[in-house]
């Protein structure tokens, strides 16, 4: 059974997108060369960023297991894996689907965009990692192992695709009125992702729990 | 803490040379693939230039992984890995041991398919050889380092065999990336400010992964 907070934060992550859908479509203006197609950033920017910041708290949260070695903390890490990988690959997606509107091309190797797939296959062997072992403190510890050396190379990678070329808008001049739709839809999605990340994460705490429990009643029967 | 690393070192290095179980494999696999990138790039000289680096450091990362793989799976075949851990020697050690075998093998690699490149691509890399040894050294130390933490890691678990590519790629596309156009440019004699960036590259992700290496190794080889 859900906590009593935790039944809010669905209303909440419910709210939160209303909100970032309704900033884009009636707050920002229709741009002028790319008309609606333009309204993907919005959404891009938002999960691109919560793409990054969940690999910095998988990576915390990683390093905090490995020093307190308390299962807690890897349920903070395991969300926050599935979430980036999530948002990762929503990344991936919207940046396809506007660079075929912006440069009539769904692909290019540009730094941000390799950054995003070097971090997506990066959550992706995470999350096939930890689905072969099967001993939670084994499984928390290899994770976190993976979580720090990836957290390690994200600065290479970004320094080093940055170094090999680039064609991605670096700071687009925007309208004052889409960079307030930019800024509602990039903290509504945050929240909403955060939503998701407690969520999961309460989620895994108490399948924890449960196993627990079935441990104990089974060594009492 | 030195003489203890030596033995190790000899320990894997006289049973690969007793066994000859993961080099012949792994400089056959490097042959192969190296042959079939040349027999697809039939470009011009110019163009081959270009993607020769590219060519070149995608081949050992395919072909060292083999050997990375086994520096791990090895120890775990007939328990030989619970008997090392009753040795009195630190995690360090091992991975150090580990790390040092696994740069001899992937420079084995190296001597066999930087010429062989130039052979089949007819490509100068050896007109220069001091930058090219430099980047293969510097490509060699970080790619090791990478690929021993990450293959103690994926050795623990059931999916081993095929979890340490996808674990090693992602980790090492700047190393790739930075050995690529080091070489690249050392092939176009072009040795300035832009050659010392991805030098300065290879050497900080060296320094970055041996480093993390010696600290997070321990908790791979927990039991």
């Amino acid at each position: 059974m859900l906590e009593p907070v935790n039944r809010l934060w669905p209303c909440v992550a419910a709210v939160m997108v209303t909100i970032a859908i309704a900033a884009i479509f009636l707050v920002a203006p229709t741009e002028q060369t790319m008309g609606d197609a333009q309204r993907i950033v919005y959404i891009h920017v938002s999960v691109a960023w919560m793409g990054l910041a969940m690999f910095v708290v998988m990576a915390v949260t990683g390093g905090m297991y490995l020093f307190r070695r308390d299962l807690a903390w890897d349920h903070w890490s395991q969300a926050a894996l599935e979430i980036g990988w999530l948002c990762c690959g929503l990344t991936l997606v919207t940046g396809s689907l506007w660079a075929h509107a912006a440069w009539n091309i769904w692909w290019t190797w540009d730094p941000r965009l390799t950054t995003a797939f070097v971090l997506w296959a990066m959550y992706s062997a995470a999350l096939v990692l930890r689905s072969g072992v099967e001993d939670p403190h084994r499984r928390a510890r290899l994770g976190a192992i993976v979580a720090i050396v990836g957290a390690l190379d994200v600065p290479l990678v970004i320094m080093a695709t940055r170094w090999f070329r680039g064609i991605h808008p670096k700071s687009p001049h925007m309208e004052p009125s889409m960079r307030v739709a930019l800024l509602i839809s990039v903290f509504c999605f945050s929240a909403f992702f955060t939503t998701l990340l407690l969520l999961r994460r309460s989620q895994l705490r108490i399948a924890d729990m449960l196993e627990d429990i079935e441990c104990d009643s089974c060594s009492l029967s | 803490m030195v003489k203890k690393l030596y033995w190790m070192i000899a320990k894997d290095l006289l049973s690969e040379c007793r066994s000859l179980r993961v080099w012949p494999a792994m400089l056959l696999l490097g042959v192969v693939v190296a042959m079939m990138f040349a027999m697809q790039a039939d470009l011009p000289p110019e163009r081959l230039r270009q993607i020769v680096g590219g060519l070149l450091w995608l081949t050992i990362f395919f072909a060292g992984t083999l050997a990375l793989d086994r520096s791990f799976a090895a120890e775990r075949e007939d328990g030989c890995w619970k008997g090392l851990l009753c040795y009195p020697i630190s995690p360090t050690c091992v991975y150090l041991a580990k790390l040092a075998v696994n740069v001899v093998a992937l420079a084995a690699l190296e001597c066999v398919l930087i010429p062989l490149f130039a052979l089949l691509t007819d490509v100068p890399l050896l007109a220069h050889p001091g930058p090219i040894i430099a980047v293969a050294v510097l490509g060699d130390l970080g790619l090791a380092a990478v690929g021993t933490l990450l293959s103690a890691v994926a050795n623990t678990g059931r999916q081993s065999s095929y979890l340490l590519p996808l674990l090693v790629l992602p980790a090492v596309v700047p190393l790739v990336l930075g050995a690529a156009e080091a070489t690249r440019l050392a092939v176009e004699y072009d040795f300035g400010p832009a050659w010392w960036r991805w030098v300065q590259l290879l050497a900080g992700f060296a320094v970055v992964f041996i480093t993390a290496g010696i600290v997070l190794f321990e908790f791979a080889v927990e039991e």
